[in-house]
């Protein structure tokens, strides 16, 4: 028996050790990690810092890109700051920053979405600006003020902007010629855009269609879009932050939508977007769809997979001349995320990532808006029309900044708004319903 | 100490690091997580005491709980009861005694074999309303195809239907029961005069019960946590649930709430819920299977 003890012991000794040797290792790798990461820390100030700097921008296009800014940036700062970039997948990324976030030990500086930079700050999961941005005043010049304010919580920037896109229509100019119309001339009210629409149609002999020439339900700018334009772009929120869902206007903006269901016919609409693909198989460059609201990036999609297609760019209809062309808006900041080891040089990073070369050099690239005014302007940029007229727009684009009481907002009124589209309800029933679940949200949330 | 004692302590101390293990990565989490439940928590910034105010919510403010619920519900309602049926009667169609019948059991076995995501994206073409393989073969019997994934009456029978795709798995259990029923019962059922049908209910199915029971209670539990469906088969990836919630289960509803709201509180809240509630079916089930199980070894099983 005492020999069993014996080897007993011997082996039970051995999984304890080896488990407490798994669980010590783990414990020392992180700090071995931190620290073969920035030994420099605290103590040794003239040492290099390396920044963990995360993108989702892992594409073939986009990698070299941002890849090519930050070696520039290393360069210049040889010696002192090193950036490294981690790619991790789009949506992902935020979940795992998250989750470091809360283990205390997140990536430097973070790629994050621009309507909920304000939420997060209420939340506490980016760094505080206010003081880096003290000793650089100039900072805030650089930007839209409509993109700087959503960026602010509580009067204090927690990001900075990166980039923005605005919406446009584009246009088949060879399917308007088919259609005996002038290809140089838009319609500007979205009355006039029906019409249009339906002189586009095209049916085979069996009265399938076969090209469709505009439907909202297709496509970048959605019947929430619509609606928020007929409402002077007025976003679902008003600025005191208090549901504003269940206006006459927006109202009338989903009555409009449903003029082309009622139209085309619900089957029609599900079986081509059901059949909808990208790049060559894109409805739009496939010369299903002829009028096409997109983001203006889409130009770059045009360009690689719909060679020789003769194609025009004009704003977002209104409901009347005057009414103005809204169009929205989306956009990317960069952040540190709270508990970040090395705030100073991140900051220097994010400032240099906004600054005008980086800029121009992104959007030259990639045919992004950036957030930088001077940038997007860029003498050699708005040579370009399409680009130019991106710029444009962006005076009637609006960014809608989702705060803290109200991030479930669109949760609460996509149903309602997919329950209007299928006609289940009216526009008004869904909006009021959608109305009340939101103000309560937001009640229930104390905003 | 006796020596029986010494053995058993001397086995509580090998299965110790199993035992820590379970008390620092599951049983901890666990009651962190219910404790989470009754405050604000939101990952970053703060972990208040809000007492039930997570479960009041729940109940009676949040109109997309019940909408989520209802969806599960609805989901487990109608896939635990098919994949049960369909695992059993590709068993019994498997069990026969013909040559090739190898390459039928793998070529059913394998759908069970594929990785997930992958099959969705499979599937969202095959459920294509215009131009997929399902409404293509319903079209030549003469029936008009719904738009299976963007008709929100219609999402649920889909993931249903394609759910049933993955019966393989099932299907390899009771394939291993059906050929542990004695030879000699069926001799003796047949002698007796008893016709295939009687034979199958009166010997077959008491002899697998067990099996039946145990893919029962597994099956519920795994249709309660359905999420991946309502993440991945949307039209509109950045809505998940779409269309009109229809695919919003409890599941993806709460994984919304924290990650995306960052409640994680009133998330943890609805994890409980949701344990309690198939705790409660699973012990309801145990009781039950009192009346229609039949261990062949004796009654204190």
């Amino acid at each position: 028996m005492k020999k069993v003890n014996k080897a007993a012991i011997a082996s039970l000794v051995l999984t304890l050790t080896t488990g407490v040797l798994l669980t010590g290792c783990g414990n020392n790798g992180d700090k071995n990690a931190a620290a073969s990461h920035a030994p420099e820390d605290n103590n040794a100030p003239k040492e290099k810092v390396v920044l963990d700097f995360w993108t989702f921008w892992g594409s073939e296009t986009r990698r070299p890109l941002i890849e090519k800014i930050i070696d520039d940036f290393n360069k210049a700062h040889e010696g002192k700051i090193e950036v490294k970039h981690s790619y991790y997948p789009y949506g992902d990324i935020w979940t795992k920053a998250l989750a470091q976030t809360a283990a205390g030990n997140p990536p430097d500086v973070i790629v994050n979405s621009i309507e909920e930079a304000g939420l997060r700050a209420a939340k506490k999961q980016n760094t505080n600006l206010a003081e880096f941005l003290a000793k650089d005043p100039d900072v805030k010049d650089r930007f839209r003020e409509d993109l700087w304010n959503t960026v602010l919580y509580k009067d204090d920037p927690y990001a900075l902007p990166f980039t923005t896109d605005t919406r446009m229509m584009f246009y088949n100019k060879t399917a308007f010629k088919e259609a005996g119309l002038d290809p140089d001339k838009f319609p500007a009210t979205w009355d006039e855009l029906e019409q249009v629409a339906m002189k586009l149609d095209k049916k085979d002999a069996k009265g399938k269609y076969t090209q469709i020439g505009y439907a909202p339900q297709f496509a970048g700018f959605d019947a929430k879009s619509i609606a928020v334009n007929f409402d002077g772009g007025n976003g679902w929120l008003d600025d005191n932050g208090k549901a504003n869902i269940s206006t006459p206007n927006k109202i009338e903006g989903f009555n409009y939508v449903q003029r082309y269901t009622d139209r085309l016919g619900q089957k029609t609409i599900d079986e081509f977007k059901a059949a909808f693909g990208s790049k060559e198989a894109n409805p739009f460059i496939a010369g299903k769809v002829a009028i096409w609201p997109d983001a203006v990036t889409f130009a770059t999609q045009i360009r690689d997979f719909g060679k020789g297609m003769d194609v025009g760019i004009a704003p977002i209809p209104e409901t009347k001349p005057g009414a103005g062309h809204w169009s929205a808006g989306g956009g990317f900041v960069v952040e540190i995320p709270a508990g970040a080891k090395h705030p100073a040089e991140s900051w220097e990073f994010i400032k240099y990532l906004t600054d005008t070369a980086a800029q121009t050099y992104w959007a030259k690239m990639n045919y992004d808006n950036v957030a930088n005014v001077q940038a997007s302007n860029d003498p050699e940029l708005i040579k370009d029309p399409i680009y130019k007229a991106s710029v444009d727009n962006l005076t009637n684009t609006r960014v809608y900044p989702r705060p803290a009481a109200a991030a479930d907002l669109f949760k609460m009124l996509d149903p309602q708004v997919d329950a209007i589209l299928q006609k289940k309800v009216t526009p008004q029933e869904g909006l009021d319903q959608a109305q009340k679940d939101i103000s309560d949200l937001i009640a229930q949330n104390g905003g | 100490m006796s020596l029986e004692r010494k053995d058993a302590l001397w086995g509580y101390v090998f299965v110790l690091p199993w035992i820590v293990g379970f008390l620092v990565f599951t049983f901890g989490p666990l009651l962190f997580s219910l404790y989470a439940s009754f405050t604000n928590y939101d990952i970053t910034s703060q972990m208040d005491w809000v007492g039930i105010r997570n479960y009041r919510n729940m109940f009676t403010h949040d109109s997309l709980f019940w909408k989520s619920l209802h969806n599960t519900l609805y989901y487990v309602l109608f896939n635990v009861p098919l994949t049960t049926f369909a695992a059993l009667l590709l068993a019994v169609t498997m069990n026969q005694k013909i040559p090739g019948m190898r390459i039928f059991r793998t070529v059913f076995y394998l759908p069970s074999v594929l990785a997930g995501v992958a099959v969705f994206y499979l599937w969202m073409m095959l459920l294509n309303p215009s131009t997929g393989l399902v409404n293509m073969a319903l079209g030549w019997v003469g029936i008009d195809g719904p738009a299976w994934m963007t008709d929100p009456n219609w999402t649920k029978p889909a993931v249903i239907l394609m759910k049933l795709w993955g019966a393989g798995g099932g299907m390899l259990l009771y394939l291993a029961a059906l050929q542990g029923v004695p030879e000699h019962l069926y001799e003796a059922a047949e002698l007796d005069g008893a016709s295939p049908i009687r034979r199958f209910w009166h010997v077959t199915v008491p002899m697998i019960t067990p099996v039946i029971f145990f893919e029962l209670v597994t099956n519920l539990i795994g249709a309660f946590q359905i999420f991946q469906e309502g993440y991945v088969m949307v039209q509109d990836q950045s809505t998940p649930g779409s269309p009109m919630n229809s695919l919003l289960f409890f599941n993806l509803h709460m994984f919304l709430k924290a990650f995306q709201s960052f409640q994680m509180g009133y998330a943890t809240a609805m994890a409980w819920f949701l344990f309690i509630v198939v705790i409660v079916l699973t012990l309801i089930n145990m009781a039950l299977s009192k009346l229609w199980v039949h261990y062949e070894g004796g009654d204190n099983r």
